[in-house]
């Protein structure tokens, strides 16, 4: 056994051979495949659906109501979970069954990067790890660059496009200053529409959706959310066509496929519209 | 005595121009009086005006079926979202939303049933032969309630997820979504609804002070109930289906108005109409700008301050 | 005018009234008495409709009451039943009002008639001053007046009376009989009563009915009816009787 600190700063006991684990998170599990420990989850929840290799391992419930008795029943080393919710009677459970208790949380890419770090490092695969970091981190900063160079660089007079991230059609949700989705809309070169909006995923006042007149809308492709809400009828986003569809699943979850997400916005914002 | 009721109709209309003057006035955009851009009159006419107008429709629709079950059950606690007519409203909705979103009728006429349905077994679970006394009616509409809640959360657990996201925030009670269409369907409710009622409050007068006393001096107190019953699941419907559940208007308004100006129906029952159109008019003011650019649900700030009074109310009972 | 024949009620598989008859005629005052439990009220709620008969006819003027709307009943038919509390705070006035639903439209306000007719009952029932009052804030006496006032009110040709003087004075019993003799004599009206109070039933009855469980035991004038032998069968107690020096009737007094 040794000691390690996961991201509320617990110290939990991580056995030295880890080869039974399970996720409690689509991000921790797409993490972990990432890595290439994926033939050692023996458990994920029903919403874990990426990459493909997922829908063979044991479902335990989802995030916010896992099934513990299930849990119990397959004997994991390590149980990797993204939310401290219930957190103290869930993990004390688990502890007495022997079962640890990991939290993982990233909150922006940086984050994301060490987290996949440290569970290179739990797993054995720390070379494996390294090498993605380096990978990801590497396009990020293309990315990044390249959206900088865009806006700052021969033609002053290109202004960065101000981007709309609508989660929900109605009521309408979108990302507020808490979100990572601000911080990475950033990055691939836009300026949130609302960024100054304090929480998350705030609900939205239509008037102000309506006066923010976005150039660019990003919808998180869902059932419910296929089109822009109304109150964007009039926006300049609408009217040049420049409303896109990413998919739900890269934006919601703080995992490697973020990097995607940022590639995605990025091409979108620079794409021309009718 | 008639010219006192006289002043007190000009008071309420008043009143309530004053309010939806306000409503539309104020907002999370600051807006000029006059000479409004383009984007400046898309906020105004499309966004804050269909809804200050649906919130004084569900305020009135709520409010009447309020004080109209209040007579008819001889009972100042009965309130449509207490006795779980609101839920059934809720679930018509939801089971008109997940199968039937091709029709445009399909909501507010399942919220109808639903209504309809609710109020139905709440009276038939609270009477009894000793007849119908507060505790049994307010305990029917807690399980009625709980009943229908429970089926809501079992089906959105079982139905997609991401369909139904909306929904749970749309149960508190919520005006976001109001468009002109929802505004004309609760209006039209509204206005049938509360003319008929208002035609009943004679009747009514008898039966709140008993239903025996009601029929030995004429009353036909099953079509009444009917009548009542009906045009009650019809407002809450209509209102339910455009706004979700928004708590305890019935219950605030109708009890102001017998404060202001005494128990007559033919007085609390279209006085509750213009008085609930105020009250959630102002409620949803502040819902809209109390944290702006960010909204609260309008059935939080209603339940706030009904919730209390209804406190008040049973313990004094 | 009200006539019933043969009626009989079932509560369930519970027979309450058991073939019944009576004939109220016009300005006649009826007594029903007998022993709790014995029928006396849902008789009086046959008599108006509002219990359902399983047996038997009730005519009003001729008419069987079953093809009569409440309406129409109410009309020729006023109730004085025990009041129960409301939760409202209704007043006074408005309460009387209630009794003159069946005249002009069933929607609408009442007419100056039908205010003036308020009034007047009130006053009739020493409760002049009261109309702007509260009935929570009334008395159990003072309620009780406003029901009868309500029932004047309606200025129906039958009054039928649940125990009217249950909770009332010495001074206000009498006016409450004085009312409704002084209605017979003067306008015709009739009216049948349930007491309990013998010698009031006495002194103002035209007409007694004796029930026990559910039938009619006796039934005629007072003096026929309200024998010790009648009296000690259905109450199961034993009285004498006199004849009141004022009014001549008989007068019953419990041997306890």
């Amino acid at each position: 056994m040794r000691e390690v600190r996961d991201d509320l700063g617990r110290t939990v006991k991580i056995p030295r051979k880890l080869d039974r684990a399970i996720s409690l998170a689509p991000s921790l599990t797409e993490m972990i495949f990432a890595i290439g420990a994926g033939d050692k989850l023996v458990g994920v929840t029903t919403y874990c659906n990426y990459p493909a290799e997922t829908a063979s391992i044991e479902k335990v419930g989802d995030t916010q109501t896992p099934n513990i008795e299930k849990i119990i029943a397959l004997k994991p080393q390590v149980a990797f979970v993204s939310t401290a919710s219930q957190l103290e009677a869930f993990t004390k459970t688990l502890e007495e069954q022997g079962i640890a208790v990991y939290v993982s949380n990233p909150k922006n890419l940086d984050e994301v990067f060490k987290d996949l770090g440290q569970l290179g490092d739990m797993f054995g695969r720390s070379a494996a790890a390294e090498d993605l970091v380096i990978s990801l981190s590497g396009r990020a900063s293309f990315v990044r660059h390249q959206a900088n160079y865009h806006a700052e660089g021969s033609d002053k007079s290109v202004e960065k496009p101000k981007v709309f991230v609508q989660v929900s059609k109605e009521p309408l949700f979108t990302i507020g200053s808490d979100s990572f989705l601000t911080a990475l809309v950033e990055q691939a070169g836009g300026v949130p529409a609302t960024k100054d909006v304090p929480t998350a995923y705030p609900k939205l006042s239509k008037e102000r959706a309506a006066s923010l007149n976005p150039d660019v809308i990003i919808l998180s492709d869902s059932d419910d959310n296929r089109e822009p809400n109304l109150a964007f009828k009039d926006s300049k986003a609408v009217k040049n066509g420049r409303v896109y569809r990413v998919n739900a699943d890269i934006l919601s979850r703080p995992g490697p496929r973020l990097v995607d997400a940022l590639e995605e916005i990025a091409s979108k914002l620079k794409e021309k519209g009718k | 005595m008639q010219n006192r009721h006289i002043l007190s109709w000009f008071v309420l209309i008043v009143s309530l121009l004053l309010a939806l003057l306000l409503a539309v006035s104020l907002g999370s955009e600051r807006l000029p009086i006059f000479d409004l851009s383009d984007s400046q009159a898309a906020i105004f006419f499309d966004i804050r005006f269909p809804r200050v107008l649906l919130g004084a429709c569900v305020g009135a629709s709520l409010a009447t079926a309020g004080a109209s079950l209040q007579a008819l059950l001889r009972n100042p606690l009965a309130e449509p979202y207490l006795l779980g007519v609101s839920n059934g409203a809720a679930l018509g909705t939801m089971i008109a939303f997940v199968f039937f979103e091709q029709f445009v009728f399909a909501r507010p006429l399942l919220a109808f049933a639903g209504a309809g349905l609710a109020t139905f077994t709440v009276y038939q679970m609270a009477r009894s032969r000793a007849g119908m006394n507060v505790e049994r009616l307010v305990l029917s509409g807690v399980i009625v309630t709980t009943f229908l809640s429970s089926i809501i959360v079992l089906l959105t657990s079982l139905l997609d997820a991401a369909r139904l996201r909306g929904f749970t925030f749309w149960l508190l009670g919520d005006l976001s979504q109001s468009t002109m269409n929802g505004f004309y369907m609760t209006l039209a409710g509204v206005v049938i609804g509360t003319i008929v009622l208002t035609s009943q409050a004679r009747p009514l007068n008898l039966m709140m002070i008993g239903e025996r006393d009601a029929m030995d001096f004429g009353v036909e107190v099953g079509r009444v109930r009917m009548i009542v019953f009906g045009m009650a699941s019809l407002l809450v419907g209509t209102a339910v289906a455009a706004s979700g559940s928004v708590g305890y208007v019935g219950l605030i308004v109708p009890h102001l108005v017998r404060l202001a100006i005494g128990s007559d129906n033919r007085l609390v029952i279209p006085f509750s109409a213009i008085a609930g159109a105020i009250f959630v008019v102002l409620a949803d003011t502040v819902a809209r700008t109390a944290i702006a650019p960010r909204e609260l649900p309008v059935g939080a700030i209603t339940a706030l301050i009904g919730a209390p009074l209804f406190i008040y109310l049973l313990k004094r009972s | 005018m009200l006539e019933a024949k043969n009626i009989s009620v079932w509560f369930g598989n519970r027979s309450v009234i058991d073939n019944v008859s009576l004939e109220l005629e016009p300005g006649q005052i009826m007594v029903l008495l007998g022993p709790n439990g014995a029928g006396k009220t849902t008789l009086l709620r046959a008599l108006n409709g509002t219990v359902g008969i399983k047996g038997g006819t009730i005519e009003l003027d001729g008419k069987p009451l079953s093809k009569l709307s409440r309406r129409e009943i109410a009309r020729q038919i006023a109730v004085v039943a025990q009041e129960n509390e409301t939760k409202f705070p209704i007043t006074v006035i408005e309460f009387v009002l209630a009794g003159r639903f069946t005249h002009g439209a069933a929607f609408g306000w009442e007419s100056a008639d039908d205010i003036r007719a308020a009034e007047n009952a009130l006053k009739l029932c020493d409760l002049d001053e009261y109309g702007g009052r509260v009935m929570n804030e009334l008395s159990g006496g003072e309620r009780q007046r406003v029901v009868l006032a309500r029932a004047l009110a309606a200025e129906a040709k039958v009054l039928l009376l649940d125990e009217p003087t249950a909770n009332l004075d010495l001074a206000h019993q009498a006016l409450m009989f004085r009312l409704v003799r002084d209605r017979s004599r003067n306008a015709g009206a009739s009216a049948i009563v349930i007491t309990h109070d013998l010698n009031l039933a006495s002194e103002f009855a035209d007409h007694v009915v004796l029930l026990k469980d559910g039938k009619v035991y006796a039934s005629g004038p007072t003096n026929g009816v309200l024998t010790k032998e009648n009296i000690a069968e259905v109450y199961g107690v034993q009285v004498l009787l006199d004849s009141n020096p004022a009014s001549g009737k008989v007068r019953v007094t419990t041997v306890y």
